[in-house]
């Protein structure tokens, strides 16, 4: 038999290892997807720091005169708040490092993708990214650096300051790519990622040499996001132990410091023995500050002084079975040892380390949930309030998910988390983007599927530039366009299920449809987030916004409609009458055509009367 | 050879009463522009309340009621353009033997600033001048894109340009010969048949022929292939006119297959305008209600649709006696109903070896 081995990999590995879920499959995809990863993160950090962006984007290749795929030097530069120096190599060089763990609406998530375009870069070329930053307005540190893959470290290979006059950070990578395949979804991404963030400016060069720049059209910026709380139904167990996780108390580190602080808060002059240190304590305990408190009641079970303590490490204070576990560091052995309950230690020790009540966790750690709801659901879980969390076990964790999931008395989620654009600069957008000779635009109020807010804004334009080329949609999530997998999306869905005829729209109209969909999780189908699915919450909320627009619409066709008429009757009998003489003529078999002259001022004469 | 120039001398006739027709109100429009008076055309109403049952002529038939289109009239003056364009189009159609389809209209009216919106308008001013002349578009040499078929031992003569006097039996080929322009307008010269057989499936069409029925039965078979069109109706008329030629239908068993044998013998409310499509002594002989029981055809469900067909053909003047009415009752009885293929149950050849001998017997009676 062959011996089986395993080992741990890290986070850069596993993606290495996955890189086509990322959107790193195939030299056309990557570059698509690298471009979007850097002007995304670059619009979000924008956003953060409510500074209009100007976005600076350049695909230049390595070797002209190659033919594709081959190296492309991709830089993208924005006039955001920079990243702090201290943080550049982590936050770039490292995979899973990032800031935006928070709930709230985001293009990107978790800063995944650019460290994903990096490390596709570097496996595919072997260069290195070279990272600029400002944070402060006034210097700018330059790094070059690799990724360690299997340590996921970052290796700097160079670093400099230069001064600098305004924030910022510009990130350029080398990477394998297929500009003659990408660049037309490239193309259709930047422009109509212009048309989305209508108050950003964005320029683009590619690798021609030729610029594309969208100007800013509105010089306000949408309310940024908040972040907030969890809704109950959108989370689950792994969630849920992670709050947990982090709501419980953590073993205080016993340094230096701690020792100080120890001995700060009791008054300590000299090192008393275990007995005398544990009498003052007890004495002055309203006073002392938790950390101070649970170590001291460690030092009472354990029977240690300060030397002892310094000796160990404590790993457990396990409440349920009663039991701290310690290494010793003299011995290197772990020992265990019962905690005694009758101690008056215990019950302080035991309240640090199991954490909050369930009532106090549900309410303080959850969007939009009271005492009132925090106790109905209580009951709905069979689980007592009073419960501490902390000591948990894993069938009532699950059963607590569960039960989460399932009741139905909690309130909507809150929309405050979520950054629609607003009606205003989207009907601005649209009019500058497609001149058209009509537009409404909708934002309807917030809803919610399955725990997680969202919002839905719509607009329609008609005429103008727009070629009569049949329907068009311009779909969005999070601001973010959606170029791919058009086929299976809800909004397409939604769309091609109107009756248009209804709205008096025929044949292949001059129409374009802009949806946007913003939510803390946009419910896409597929990894490559490009169509999203097709909810029933998210299906009521496209469908009335459409009707709505459309409604608008048919209003606007018929008056167009009626002018049109009125055009048309005109010299309506100047067109016919010519028309008909010359059919008669055949018909009776006359060789010269009438005199139908008058018939046409006559019949002018009636068009008069009408109008 | 006497039905040869009968027939030459009907048609001659009937294409020039349709031409001169057409002239005079070409030289009435003429005149009207002329004087400087906005012509117009009287057309017979083909509203509901003008159609009616006419007893004598045992079909429907357009009552007294009509509408002037008028180019006066700035909401007329478009489709009084359309209905002047088709009876100048139709009248170079028919002076030059030349033939079109529905659809070739709709496209031909284009080249002369004809603003159609779909074929449908196009098939309306159709309808329009069919009222107008009171002749049906076989006339005007406008067919329709569907056919059906029919197989025989017919001998036809060609009168189209480039064929005339060439012969052809209807035997020669088992695919049976498609009731086109050609056909409609050819001479029907001799038939050893004593029967018209119409059929409403093609499938079953193809079985008779290999079958034999047209010698088992001494008969010409005709696939209606559903609704039986115009081109199709009139064909059957002329057999059972022109040559003395009883006809017998067979259509599925249920209200459909009733009402298509209807309108082969007593003409459809949209043809209300016309005469000379139907065939008076024509004989439903199946598949009759009564059939599915006295021969334990397998059957399905009526659908709602159905259903409700019944109870509307109950209104029809001409289903309020005999047979008809009986059967129609009976439908609704079973709320059942049987395809012509249910015979296969007892064996592909059930239909022609039982089935239709028995029932050509009954209709004798009838």
């Amino acid at each position: 038999m062959s011996k089986e081995t395993f080992s741990q990999i890290s986070p850069s590995e596993f993606f290495y290892r996955n890189r086509d879920l990322a959107g790193f499959s195939n030299p056309t995809r990557s570059l698509y997807t690298s471009v979007r990863e850097f002007v995304e993160n670059a619009l979000d950090a924008c956003d953060q720091k409510k500074i209009l962006p100007d976005i600076h984007m350049s695909i230049k290749a390595v070797d002209a005169e190659q033919s594709d795929p081959k190296h492309y030097i991709l830089t993208v530069r924005d006039n955001g708040p920079g990243i702090d120096p201290k943080h550049v190599p982590h936050a770039f060089g490292t995979v899973l490092y990032g800031s935006k763990f928070g709930l709230k609406q985001a293009r990107g998530m978790f800063g995944l993708g650019a460290t994903m375009a990096i490390l596709y870069g570097q496996i595919t070329t072997n260069k290195p990214v070279t990272v600029r930053s400002c944070a402060d307005g006034k210097t700018s540190d330059e790094f070059v650096m690799l990724l360690d893959i299997q340590k996921n470290k970052p290796v700097i290979l160079k670093h400099n300051q230069k001064e600098a006059s305004k924030t910022g950070l510009s990130v350029s990578i080398v990477l394998e790519g297929d500009y003659s395949k990408a660049g037309s979804k490239i193309r259709d991404y930047v422009s109509q990622t212009s048309l989305i963030t209508p108050y950003a400016s964005i320029t683009f060069e590619d690798p021609a040499g030729e610029k594309f720049h969208y100007p800013r059209i509105v010089k306000d910026m949408p309310l940024p996001p908040t972040v907030i709380k969890p809704h109950p139904h959108g989370v689950d167990v792994e969630t849920i132990r992670r709050m947990i996780a982090d709501t419980h108390y953590q073993i205080p580190p016993v340094d230096n410091k701690m020792i100080e602080k120890i001995g700060k808060e009791l008054g300590l002059k000299k090192n008393l023995n275990a007995s005398e240190l544990l009498e003052k304590a007890q004495k002055r305990w309203s006073d002392l500050s938790r950390p101070v408190r649970t170590i001291v009641s460690v030092m009472s079970f354990l029977n240690i002084d300060f030397e002892g303590l310094q000796k160990i490490r404590i790993d457990d204070i396990d409440v349920a079975n009663k039991k701290i576990t310690y290494w010793d560091f003299g011995e290197s052995q772990s020992h265990a040892v019962d905690l005694d309950t009758e101690s008056p230690f215990y019950k302080q020790l035991a309240n640090t380390v199991q954490g909050d009540t369930l009532l106090t966790f549900l309410t303080k750690r959850f969007q939009r949930v009271g005492p009132t709801t925090a106790e109905k659901f209580c009951e709905f879980a069979k689980l007592k309030p009073e419960r501490r969390i902390g000591s948990m076990t894993n069938e009532e964790l699950v059963r607590l998910a569960d039960a989460l999931q399932k009741f139905e008395d909690f309130l909507a989620p809150d929309p405050s988390c979520l950054a629609p654009l607003g009606e205003e600069p989207l009907s601005k957008g649209i009019m500058k983007f497609f001149n058209p000779e009509f537009a409404s635009v909708l934002q309807r109020s917030a809803s919610a599927y399955s725990g997680f807010p969202f919002i839905v804004e719509m607009g329609v334009a008609y005429g103008g530039d727009i070629p009569p080329s049949g329907l068009k949609v311009y779909r969005f999530a999070n601001r973010i366009p959606l170029l791919y997998d058009e086929g299976s999306d809800v909004v397409l869905k939604i769309v091609n299920e109107m009756d248009w005829s209804r709205y008096k729209i025929k044949g292949d109209p001059p129409l374009v449809i802009v949806s946007h969909i913003c939510s803390t999780r946009i419910p896409y189908k597929t990894v490559g987030k490009e169509n999203v699915a097709d909810r029933p919450e998210l299906e009521r909320e496209l469908k009335n916004a459409i009707q709505y627009l459309a409604r608008k619409l048919a209003v606007h066709m018929s008056r167009q409609g009626a002018a049109d008429m009125a055009k048309k009757r005109a010299n309506l009998y100047a067109k016919y009458v010519p028309l008909i003489s010359q059919f008669a003529t055949e018909l009776s078999g006359r060789k010269k055509e009438p005199n139908f002259k008058q018939l046409i001022r006559l019949g002018s004469e009636i068009e008069e009367q009408i109008q | 050879m006497k039905n040869k120039s009968n027939r030459q001398k009907t048609a001659e006739a009937r294409k020039e009463r349709l031409l001169s027709a057409l002239q005079d109100h070409g030289i009435n429009i003429y005149e009207d522009l002329d004087k400087g008076k906005f012509p117009q055309f009287v057309i017979p109403s083909r509203s509901v309340n003008n159609i009616v049952y006419d007893k004598k002529t045992r079909q429907y038939v357009l009552g007294n009621a009509s509408a002037v289109r008028s180019s006066r009239n700035m909401s007329q003056l478009r489709s009084y353009t359309q209905l002047t364009w088709l009876a100048f189009f139709v009248n170079r159609l028919v002076r030059e033997g030349k033939s079109s389809t529905l659809r070739d209209i709709y496209y031909s009216s284009q080249a002369f600033s004809i603003d159609f919106e779909d074929q449908p308008e196009s098939d309306n001013i159709i309808v329009d001048l069919e009222a107008v002349t009171t002749s049906p578009r076989e006339d005007f040499h406008i067919f329709p894109e569907e056919r059906s078929s029919v197989f025989g031992d017919l001998t036809i003569e060609y009168t189209v340009p480039g064929y005339e006097g060439k012969r052809v039996n209807l035997s020669d080929h088992p695919d049976g010969y498609l009731i086109g322009p050609s056909l409609s307008s050819a001479e029907l010269v001799d038939t050893s048949a004593e029967v018209v057989i119409a059929i409403e499936k093609g499938g079953l069409f193809t079985r008779f022929v290999e079958e034999n029925v047209h010698k088992k039965f001494k008969s010409i078979i005709v696939d209606t292939a559903g609704q039986a069109p115009r081109s199709t109706r009139s064909l059957l008329r002329r057999l059972n006119q022109e040559l003395g030629l009883p006809v017998v239908i067979l259509a599925d068993g249920d209200v459909y297959g009733e009402h298509i044998a209807m309108v082969i013998k007593s003409g459809s409310a949209n043809a209300a305008h016309l005469r000379e499509l139907t065939v008076p002594d024509a004989k439903w002989l199946g598949v009759w209600a009564t059939d599915i029981e006295k021969y334990k055809l397998p059957t399905i469900p009526m659908t709602e649709s159905d259903i409700k067909r019944i109870y509307d053909l109950q209104k029809d003047p001409r289903y309020q006696e005999g047979n008809w009415k009986k059967q129609l009752e009976v439908f609704l009885k079973l709320k059942r109903k049987a395809e012509l293929e249910a015979f296969s149950k007892y064996g592909l050849t059930n239909i022609t070896d039982k089935y239709l001998p028995a029932k050509l017997e009954e209709s004798k009676s009838l």
